[in-house]
């Protein structure tokens, strides 16, 4: 998995790491992890000395896009937070891919996917398949100018 | 919270623009076993309600799902990419979130929200714009709310998370 891991890393600037704080609530910080040589599966994660991240449950995610919010890429790693006198280090335990990562094929299953699971959302409530309302969304794309960025 | 912060009483219009202005942030919600997921999302920060909303698809509920089972969540600013602000503080968000299990398909009520999808993310517009594409991707079109109440602000001028933040507790602001 570090080989997979470090490949994607390396594509982003840097990461936002998640743990928990000492009340138990979720939050996150901007870091830049790299791999370790003292773990055959760690990475190293600077953090400044206030965190509020506790050691403990974390995770790892990678993610950017365009100045048109498009080509979009992401990944997520969950893990362990881990602290010592060496400084803090993130074990990896499952690595999942988001957008953008996996190509083509991998996008045709995460829609596959998608669907798959909205179905199911539907059929656990006894819900119908929602009639979508066409109408009302193309009058809202035509009533934005057509304006992308082009920025280099 | 961190070891030390600089309380403050208001919220500046810099963290505003923020919430204004970026196109995603990073939101947390709690797994079964208490791991902290984190995704990218649209957020739309309601001022006069003093609480964001994001959506999901039904096909991508599983944040929804963690709400409902945990509302503790965190909203991150730390993306500036296309905001057009220059040296924007980042921002953490902890509060807490409710999901209800009601699908919603009308724009009515998210007009606005979805005209700012519309502009902020123009290749979007090819969703459901023809036969195929409505056929196989209504999916993205039965959304889920998920509405956040911030509990605590905190944030780092020019995004340096090395200097120490400011905090704003919103159980304590008027």
């Amino acid at each position: 998995m570090r080989a997979e891991i470090t490949k994607h890393l390396y594509q982003f600037e840097s990461a936002v790491l998640s743990g928990l704080d000492e009340e138990g609530c979720p939050c996150s910080v901007r870091c830049r992890p790299y791999p370790d040589t003292s773990g055959p599966e760690v990475l190293t994660v600077w953090l400044p000395p206030g965190t509020p991240i506790r050691p403990g449950p974390a995770s790892l995610l990678c993610h950017s896009h365009d100045e048109n919010l498009w080509n979009l890429k992401s990944f997520l790693v969950r893990g362990a937070l881990k602290k010592d006198a060496g400084g803090w280090s993130f074990e990896p335990g499952q690595f999942i891919p988001g957008a953008g990562i996996g190509g083509l094929p991998a996008m045709v299953r995460f829609f596959i996917n998608c669907r798959r699971k909205a179905s199911r959302y539907l059929k656990k409530r006894g819900l119908a398949r929602p009639r979508i309302p066409w109408d009302e969304i193309n009058a809202a794309k035509r009533a934005v100018s057509y304006q992308p960025i082009n920025k280099s | 919270m961190p070891r030390s912060s600089r309380v403050v009483a208001g919220l500046p219009s810099e963290v505003e623009d923020v919430f204004e202005e970026f196109r995603t942030c990073e939101l947390s919600t709690l797994a079964r076993d208490g791991t902290p997921i984190t995704w990218p999302t649209l957020p739309f920060w309601r001022s006069a309600e003093k609480r964001f909303t994001v959506t999901t698809s039904i096909g991508l509920a599983q944040k929804a799902i963690n709400v409902r089972r945990n509302p503790r969540v965190s909203l991150l600013f730390s993306d500036p990419t296309a905001s057009g602000l220059e040296a924007p503080p980042a921002v953490l968000v902890q509060g807490d979130a409710e999901a209800p299990d009601e699908i919603e398909t009308s724009v009515a009520g998210f007009a606005e929200e979805l005209r700012k999808v519309y502009r902020w993310q123009p290749a979007s517009r090819a969703y459901g714009s023809n036969p195929l594409t409505r056929r196989f991707m209504d999916w993205y079109f039965m959304r889920l709310s998920i509405h956040v109440t911030p509990r605590r602000i905190l944030w780092w001028p020019g995004g340096d998370i090395w200097q120490e933040p400011f905090e704003l507790r919103m159980d304590h602001a008027g």
